[in-house]
């Protein structure tokens, strides 16, 4: 009976390990473009905005004819929201899968983790939307970035608060994860730099029902300006405790994402108490690039949402391999990377696209603020369209 | 070894060998990570085995010492100690913390027990999430204990090699007096301590030894991985899935853990490729049908499957006599 | 002082919803010994469910919320029978294996169908502020509170004066004695669950207006409610509301005093705290 239950065990083992062993090879008649983001896990709905902003580029190229007379299929590989992960689907897509360029992750931590694996098989990656600061640390030549970092939100942030009224102190508000961990320190960083005393720098757990005892701190620290990094729709609740909590500093600005997402200063969203808080933001609808509209009318006819700028920039990142291909006239993944070095995308729905010598998009960062229940371009002056309201009024005056 | 027949040993050799072998024609490196993860798992079931399985302790906060294994690396590496010393100064802080929390956890019985390791690993996350000696939530890069184009075969040899150590170890258990005192402690505690047994040091020991494993293999996995974040090697389900695979493979056995491993991670990156999103309501559809028909785990349901009605308890082989059943009835099963 | 005042407040207010989703969990884990690690999932769907109807149907959630209990009612006794039942007397092992797996269809199923994206529901109610001298109150809070309040006399005294109630806690105190009595183990037992269910989904609907809504929102809950029943003490329903409310005013002052980001460990070292002194939690009588 021993030795049946022994067989029997190996039998199973060796199924089970042929069984991974066998995958889909894939075709050779269409252009495969290996995409990393997060369809599972804590961050599956960025891994869905990311999901559907590709799907519009690849609908878009494969309408116009494709890459190098085949259509483009997108092989996506789920990370779970996790960073081991996200480093097995390189291995996935580049040895087993054998693409030759791949766009990724969402987030800032499986980002960073994915940069050996990629620079070690030579693979080019081109990060839609990781912005915490230490992922261009490595310098490797395979990596590119499209959109712009914690530091120059921070830093874009306190230029538009010299120029607007120079206020002298500053706290800072970040919810507990990669995102806000980040975005605090670059703030906290230009802050010091500009000579901003930080009153208050609170950590708080996100998705909570309850952040009063937090804005309390805060109140007691009186700051004339609030940074927020926060995401996901602790934006509303916060916005509306602080009204609650009868909290009035002159700005209230923020670091993107929960204070820049679609519904934000909507009935859906945080509504009336949404009003005059300002935020970076790489990307909105109504921004003057050529495509920004389009893109917005065909994602809300097909998801029936507006898009936040993170599916613009999934978008962006297939444009540029996309023409980074065309361009090299080759799917190889070298000629790919010389593609993208000197690619010159003068007009994207992204703004215009180059790539420095460390691979960074010089992305502009804008500042938005919300008036009458829009998002309307304050800073910097080129892109406004509206003039800063300083200061926010009393929330008993609204 | 006393008591193991020839053809035994020869077999474990053959399939460790077979193992060891396969780096030889397996070059694909995302295979060779797969194969690590689910060797790795296996040591991780099988050091689970000890408190969860002989002891019957149903632990869900093991990714606690995993955690700090992999956090201990990171950390120690970076003081300046070199990297193979802080993979065993880690385990030895792993260890150490099993002996606090232990103290603390093993007084409780039954579902408290098993709430209390959840908060103590929960507890671990937190920190590691609000501390800047682990990076916070922006996490640390780990240092790499093998390099060089083709380390994954490495880490895959050494996952094999902590994996035949943890079976190893769970053999001598499952055969020792201290193992039978645990198993006894797993059918009655009431009793075992009625007949001397100090079931607290027992249960402490085995979840010291545990925890060194379990480090172990915390540290190898956040070093072949490079980065680690607490929502990677502090988090819950990872004490869960470890579990589950014992509990599944079948707990208290010696192949339990190893098959379980085999089964569900394989399985998992395959509903991961073939079904895209949908791959976690497969996933669990599988958990509830395992649960539903092969409630003794696989090597259970394998057992009954070649079960003769007239055996008596086999205590030489590689199984332990009395090997956890699942459904909980609490006397030891007779093969 | 006021703002120790004050934030003692608002912890009950929260505390009120971590008491119905502890008193859910109560139920089933205290009185039934089910180890079930669905809880948060059936959290979810009842949060699913009411701003299902507001969205399509305009239905406020403060009424919605009483449709997603009756749903999660049916569901839970039709998942009793089917999924439960089996597991019911066996290994606390078996119980987490199967609800976890079930938890897993339920969060992935409500991805599948609902998408990844988050929603919120934004109702008039939740903007308001009842302002008494220096104190504030938000009087979308205040009525979940006041719900909250109810449902909770309501159970109480359904189980200690209602005969279902009484044979419930027979059951609970002694299985085998039980069904000599003439109680229908297995149909009380059924009924136990889905009532547990269907507090669960009475709590993801007053918790939606607070919140807001995503496929993984129920997975803090189910440990949070753990937490809260093994702290009030096991097999009692009072204790676990008591110890909801508890943690509401923990986590608050620990928000106000150290750091938001601190409140969670408060929480779990409360919890460690309580175990190793009184193992049968603050109220409870059972042994641990």
């Amino acid at each position: 009976m021993r030795r049946k239950t022994a067989l029997a065990s190996q039998a199973v083992f060796l199924c089970a390990l042929l069984a991974t062993g066998c995958q889909n090879k894939g075709g050779g008649d269409t252009v495969r473009i290996g995409v990393i983001t997060s369809l599972t896990g804590s961050l599956a709905a960025f891994g869905e905005a990311h999901k559907n902003g590709y799907a519009i580029a690849r609908d878009e190229i494969n309408a116009k004819g494709g890459l190098l007379g085949k259509k483009v299929e997108l092989d996506i590989y789920d990370d779970q929201s996790k960073p081991d992960q996200a480093v097995q689907g390189v291995s996935k897509l580049v040895d087993q899968d054998h693409v030759t360029i791949i766009l990724g992750s969402y987030s800032s931590e499986n980002t960073k983790a994915i940069l050996p694996a990629v620079t070690q098989r030579q693979i080019p990656l081109i990060m839609p939307t990781a912005t915490a600061d230490n992922v261009m640390e490595s310098k490797s030549p395979w990596v590119f970035r499209i959109c712009a970092g914690a530091n120059d939100y921070a830093r874009t942030t306190i230029a538009f608060l010299k120029d607007a009224g120079a206020p002298k102190t500053m706290a800072i508000i970040y919810e507990n994860t990669n995102f806000g961990q980040s975005n605090m320190k670059s703030m906290t960083a230009a802050a010091k730099q500009a000579g901003i005393d930080l009153v208050a720098v609170e950590s708080y757990e996100a998705k909570s029902p309850d952040y009063k005892a937090v804005l309390q701190r805060v109140k007691k620290a009186n700051p004339e300006v609030i940074y927020f990094c926060s995401y996901l729709l602790d934006a509303t609740t916060l916005m509306r405790q602080a009204r609650e909590m009868d909290l009035n500093p002159k700005y209230y600005t923020s670091a993107g994402t929960g204070f820049a997402a679609a519904e934000f200063p909507t009935e859906k969203g945080a509504g009336k108490n949404a009003e005059y808080t300002f935020s970076v933001s790489q990307w909105l609808a109504e921004a003057k690039w050529a495509g920004s509209k389009e893109f917005d009318a065909e994602y809300f006819k097909r998801f029936n949402s507006h898009p936040a700028y993170h599916a613009m920039e999934a978008y962006s990142a297939l444009r540029v391999a996309a023409q980074a291909i065309s361009d090299a006239k080759s799917a190889e993944s070298d000629k790919i990377r010389d593609a993208i070095k000197n690619l010159n995308m003068d007009m994207t729905p992204f703004g215009p696209i180059r790539f420095d010598a460390i691979g960074q998009n010089q992305h502009p960062v804008l500042i938005t603020q919300v008036q009458g229940g829009k998002y309307r371009v304050v800073y910097p002056a080129e892109a406004a369209d509206s003039k800063a309201i300083i200061p926010a009024p009393r929330w008993s005056q609204r | 070894m006393k008591g193991l027949r020839s053809w035994q040993l020869w077999a474990v050799l053959g399939i460790a060998a077979a193992c060891a072998s396969v780096p030889l024609y397996v070059r694909n490196d995302y295979l060779l990570q797969v194969l690590f993860r689910i060797a790795l798992f296996s040591a991780l079931g099988l050091a689970w085995n000890l408190v969860g399985g002989y002891a019957g302790q149903l632990s869900l906060g093991h990714v606690a010492f995993f955690g700090v294994g992999a956090y201990g690396l990171a950390i120690f590496t970076d003081l300046g100690v070199p990297r193979w010393i802080s993979m065993l100064l880690a385990a030895g802080a792993a260890t150490l913390l099993a002996a606090i929390i232990g103290r603390i956890v093993f007084r409780l019985r039954g579902p408290y027990f098993t709430l209390a390791t959840i908060a103590a690993g929960e507890v671990l996350r937190l920190m590691a999430t609000n501390l800047k000696i682990t990076g916070g939530a922006i996490g640390l890069t780990t240092p790499a204990l093998f390099s060089g184009q083709l380390f994954w075969k490495w880490f895959y040899l050494a996952a094999i090699g902590l994996a035949l150590i943890t079976l190893i170890i769970n053999y001598r258990v499952s055969r020792s007096r201290f193992g039978y005192y645990l198993m006894a402690i797993r059918e009655d505690e009431e009793t075992a301590r009625a007949v001397g047994i100090d079931s607290l040091r027992c249960k402490l020991q085995s979840l010291l030894l545990s925890a060194f494993l379990t480090a172990l293999a915390g540290a190898l996995y956040g070093s072949a991985f490079q980065f680690i974040i607490p929502d990677s090697v502090l988090a819950l389900d990872t004490s869960v899935q470890i579990a589950i695979i014992t509990m599944l493979g079948g707990a208290g056995t010696l192949l339990g853990p190893v098959i379980g491993a085999v089964v569900l991670l394989s399985a998992s990156e395959l509903f991961k490729n073939q079904f895209k999103e949908s791959h976690l309501l497969i996933y669990g559809i599988l958990i509830v049908a395992v649960v539903l028909f092969m409630p003794e785990g696989i090597v259970g349901a394998l057992q009954h499957l070649f079960r003769r009605r007239t055996k008596p308890p086999d205590v030489a082989a590689g199984i332990a006599p009395g090997g956890r059943d699942l459904s909980g009835s609490g006397t030891p099963r007779r093969s | 002082m006021i703002a120790f005042l004050q934030a003692c407040a608002n912890g009950l207010l929260t505390g009120a919803l971590y008491a119905l989703i502890g008193m859910g969990l109560a139920l089933i884990f205290g009185v039934q010994r089910i180890v079930n690690f669905a809880h948060g999932a059936f959290l979810m769907v009842g949060m699913y469910a009411t701003f299902l109807l507001f969205d399509k149907l305009n239905i406020n959630p403060y009424y919605g919320f009483m449709a997603a209990g009756v749903l999660l009612f049916t569901f839970g006794y039709l998942l009793y029978w089917v999924l439960i039942k089996p597991v019911q007397n066996k290994s606390p092992f078996m119980q987490i294996l199967m609800t976890t797996g079930i938890a897993l269809i339920l969060t992935d199923g409500a991805q599948l169908i609902f998408g990844a994206d988050y929603h919120q529901t934004n109702i008039e109610l939740i903007n308001r502020t009842l302002r008494y001298g220096p104190f504030s109150l938000n009087a979308a809070s205040l009525l979940s509170f006041g719900i909250a309040g109810v449902l909770i006399v309501a159970l109480t005294m359904f189980v200690r004066r209602n005969l279902t109630g009484q044979a419930l806690r027979a059951i609970a105190q002694n299985p085998e004695v039980a069904p000599l009595m003439g109680i229908n183990v297995l149909r009380i037992q059924g009924l136990s669950f889905a009532l547990g269910t269907g507090l669960a989904g009475l709590a993801g609907g007053l918790l939606l207006p607070a919140l807001y809504l995503f496929p993984g929102v129920g997975e803090d809950y189910t440990t949070k409610a753990f937490v809260i029943v093994v702290l009030g003490g096991m097999g009692s329903i009072e204790g676990a509301a008591l110890g909801g409310l508890l943690l509401g005013v923990a986590e608050s002052l620990t928000s106000l005093y150290v750091g938001n980001q601190w409140a969670l460990v408060v929480d779990f070292a409360l919890f460690l705290l309580v175990l190793s002194f009184k193992p049968s939690g603050i109220f409870g009588r059972q042994r641990a």
